[in-house]
């Protein structure tokens, strides 16, 4: 059974602006600050009108939320919302989309975690690949969808882990669903019960 | 398309719907019920002329549940290779024709948020049967009808019924146009859009909406692909040890078999790989059309893909 | 034809399936050669010779009434084997056409379908089932068409939706699989569908399948054989329960080998849909044990060497890593050395 090397797995690359799109729509996490204003400055340079057509969605601790609203502005963000939890951002990022509209690209920079969540409502809307960048920084702990009782488990950093409803023991693999925001959990002593190998950080 | 993959079809009603347009319907000789397809298809219809056989593709227009006959419509065009003239002049209530089963290079999305169709002239026939289609899901869609005149604007009828409040309809004569702006600028998420009709349409449209921020997956317009034709050219078989002339509507592919060669194939669209020749002698270029190929077997010059590929040469050489 | 059936084999608990000798005879051997390795090995789905597997569209054999039984136990402890994404109806009435018209031309002894416009009869004696609806209605019909037609036939049911240049696995029926789960990949591209196939992807196996894919023609479906192995006669080998099956796979001796470990043969057909533009895959399995196969001496010599000589990824990504020693010694006094004819018949 292939455990890394699946194609599934998501493709991330630093994000730069697309100058196709009319309007630009920014999620960020944390260090996904940093991505984020490069853009906005990148934009400012390569095309200075469409600062007006730019919003950001920030989570972050209170600091960075403090820190991260003046810089996004100051780098030229006609918008800024900031946020204390991802699911208080996802929600306004929900609000945002039913009122936005074609000719947006969307940018997201933070953990594939946040990101994962994030891409599941966008596609609820419909925006394909072409409308949608992605950068990986910050925690690369996953979300661990196990194969037998259907369940997630959260900020998974370990090559296996205990399935937090079913409490089999599962192996991570890079198989990766988009619909479910996850990668696969299988149990990993299935064939012979009791030998697993030792629990390493692998996805720090 | 090789003969026994066609249908055998009669001409069952034929009416003039504007000046330069005829709508036919098309039912099977046998009585059987036609194929069902999806808004957007079109058939290649097989038109045997005197002295040549036209193979021309048009757009299915009925309603895709309704499999009794099929509808076509056909613009009359003065510099056409031959088949809508064909139609128009020749072609009866009572003619037989041949057509091959549906394909759909123009179908919408199914997972779209809304839809925007947009037509010029003869190219409504596509958008008809999609109206058919989004008609039985509840997606919210609109329809843009340019035409000349009232006189050009075929099925305005069948539209109106159909579409209601959602057809828009723009009349050159009066001095009305498609507001691309207005229609592309302000769209919600989800949007797809489709485009059919002349071309200088269909590059406004596309020009404007990539001003509008639009990106390619949502974004939609007609185009066959069909062994493109092009200039007459011999070519030698080697192990049958016969020659062939190429003529410039028919294919490398249907000539070697017209000519009783056999080439294995699955899906004469330039594709599969099957029908992939070896290319043992060659004074001139080979014109490749096919999606098989890597580039640096193009650049060789030592293998063709005989359905939709030509060459424009002295010698050919072929190992079949 | 007429199939007798075989109704109360089980692929479970005691695991009763067995071949008829017919069964064996037709057994669609996918190694033309003493040798595998993948290859885009697709062709047309055209009738082929009387009495064997690709004689019609869809096989029926003499397990059908069984597999299908088996088929509503796995749904009934895990109904998440069949899903559909709302946009799919219309390619579920295609697919529900597609097995109606075929089982009832092919098999009118057994399956009718009377039409009238859009009402429609379905008669499917095999299973005793008689129902009267009207196409395109969903309410008119006891499951989704898709989920109420699969129950029917023998087989997994995988539909796609074409769009973007791609094919999307947006619902299917899912209960006989070789270890994949429909209730993760639904939703998939067709390259993140088949991510967890190694070499292929390096190999642009699957950069071509699509191409050609996304250009099939209505009425022109395509075939292909692919192959794994299952120990004990067991469908249902999916990751969902593999905390059930994982254990049989350390449970094979020399003494048990000949029964246990079968092969496992999926005829796979792919139809272009005509209402929705999709594409529907099937994955039929066929399992015949190592006993019955060494009763055809050139079969058992040929399985011999391509089991003997596989890549190891390829063993691993078929499960067979912890038994393979096992079945190609069990397989070894079967083969003389000489050479075989080539192709896949009996001889």
């Amino acid at each position: 059974m292939l455990v890394t090397g699946i194609k599934s797995k998501p493709v991330y690359t630093p994000l730069a602006p697309d100058l196709t799109g009319r309007y630009h729509l920014m999620l960020g996490h944390g260090v996904g600050r940093e991505p984020l204003l490069r853009v906005l400055r990148d934009l400012r340079v390569a095309a200075p009108e469409s600062g007006a057509r730019t919003r950001v969605l920030f989570v972050g601790s209170p600091d960075e939320q403090a820190a991260g609203g003046e810089q996004f502005r100051a780098a030229g963000a006609a918008e800024v919302r900031l946020f204390g939890r991802p699911d208080e951002l996802l929600t306004d990022f929900q609000d945002v989309l039913t009122h936005s509209f074609m000719g947006t690209r969307l940018y997201v920079a933070g953990p594939e975690s946040f990101m994962g969540l994030a891409m599941r409502i966008a596609r609820q809307f419909n925006l394909n690949k072409d409308e949608v960048r992605a950068e990986e920084c910050g925690s690369a702990a996953r979300r661990v969808y196990c194969i037998h009782c259907q369940t997630a488990t959260e900020n998974v950093t370990t090559n296996i882990v205990q399935c937090k409803d079913c409490n089999r023991w599962l192996l991570v693999r890079d198989h990766y669903s988009s619909r479910l925001a996850a990668y696969m959990g299988v149990m990993v002593d299935a064939e012979a019960p009791g030998e697993r190998p030792d629990v390493k950080e692998v996805f720090p | 398309m090789s003969h026994a993959d066609t249908i055998a079809v009669r001409v069952v009603a034929v009416e003039q719907v504007t000046p330069q347009i005829k709508h036919f319907k098309l039912a099977a000789v046998d009585g059987s019920r036609l194929p069902a397809f999806s808004g957007g298809s079109h058939i290649i219809v097989v038109m045997r002329d005197v002295d040549r056989v036209h193979r021309n593709p048009y757009s299915l227009l009925g309603i895709p549940g309704e499999l009794e006959t099929y509808e076509i419509a056909v613009r009359r065009m003065e510099q056409s290779r031959g088949g809508s003239q064909f139609m128009h002049d020749t072609v009866q209530v009572g003619s037989t024709l041949e057509i091959a089963h549906p394909v759909n290079l123009f179908g919408l999305s199914k997972i779209g948020r809304k839809h925007i169709l947009i037509a010029g002239g003869v190219g409504i026939t596509p958008i008809l049967a999609q109206m058919e289609d989004l008609h039985q899901d509840s997606v919210p869609y609109e329809i843009h009808y340019s035409v000349r005149s009232p006189e050009h604007a075929a099925f305005l009828a069948r539209l109106g019924n159909r579409a209601a409040e959602r057809l828009n309809v723009y009349y050159d004569s009066s001095g009305d146009a498609i507001d691309f702006d207005g229609l592309l600028s302000t769209q919600p998420l989800g949007t797809h859009f489709y485009v059919c009709g002349p071309a200088g349409m269909i590059q406004l449209v596309l020009a404007k909406a990539r001003e509008w921020g639009w990106p390619e997956s949502h974004i939609h317009w007609e185009q066959f692909s069909a062994p493109p034709a092009g200039e007459a050219f011999d070519v030698h078989l080697a192990k049958a040890s016969l020659d062939v002339h190429v003529v410039p509507d028919q294919s490398l592919l249907e000539c070697i078999e017209a000519a009783g060669v056999e080439v294995p194939y699955l899906c004469r669209g330039g594709v599969c790989g099957f029908c992939r020749t070896d290319v043992l002698e060659l004074d001139g270029e080979l014109i490749h059309n096919d999606h098989y190929l890597s580039d640096e077997e193009k650049a060789s010059g030592r293998v063709i893909m005989p359905c939709v590929s030509r060459a424009r040469c002295r010698k050919l050489v072929l190992d079949l | 034809m007429s199939v007798a059936f075989k109704p109360d084999e089980t692929f479970r608990d005691d695991f009763t399936f067995r071949n008829s000798p017919h069964a064996i005879r037709r057994f669609p051997l996918p190694f033309p050669e003493d040798k595998y390795m993948y290859s885009v090995n697709i062709e047309a789905h055209r009738p082929g010779p009387v009495g064997s597997v690709i004689e019609f569209a869809i096989d029926v054999d003499e397990h059908y009434v069984a597999e299908c039984r088996e088929r509503a136990l796995v749904l009934q402890e895990d109904p998440l084997r069949f899903q559909a994404m709302p946009h799919m109806m219309s390619a579920q009435w295609d697919c529900l056409e597609l097995i109606m018209e075929s089982l009832s031309r092919d098999y009118p002894q057994h399956f009718t379908l009377e039409r009238q416009g859009n009402r429609w009869v379905w008669t499917n004696r095999p299973l005793g089932i008689h129902q009267a609806f009207t196409f395109g209605d969903p309410a008119t019909l006891p499951q989704q068409p898709l989920d109420y037609i699969t129950r029917q036939v023998q087989g997994d049911w995988v539909v796609m939706d074409q769009r973007e240049g791609d094919l999307w696995a947006e619902a299917g029926m899912v209960t006989t699989q070789a270890d994949w789960s429909l209730n993760f990949d639904i939703g998939m591209s067709f390259k993140e569908w088949h991510g967890p196939v190694p070499l292929a992807h390096e190999m642009g196996v699957f950069d071509r399948a699509l191409k050609y894919l996304l250009g099939l023609r209505l009425n022109e479906p395509v075939r292909r054989l692919n192959w794994t192995m299952t120990v004990n006669p067991r469908l249902d080998t999916s990751p969902e329960t593999y905390h059930r099956w994982g254990t049989d796979r350390g449970s094979v001796t020399p003494q048990n080998v000949g029964d246990k470990v079968h092969l496992r043969v999926e005829l796979q057909g792919l139809w272009r849909l005509p209402r929705s533009n999709g594409i529907v895959f099937s994955v039929r399995g066929y399992l015949i044990s190592m006993r019955e196969l060494a009763t055809i001496p050139k079969w058992a010599k040929r399985v011999h060497r391509v089991l003997r000589d596989l890549h190891p990824a390829l063993m691993d990504y078929k499960g067979l890593t912890r038994y393979r020693d096992t079945v190609v010694g069990y397989l070894a006094p079967f083969d003389d050395g000489a050479p075989t004819t080539p192709g896949t018949a009996p001889e």
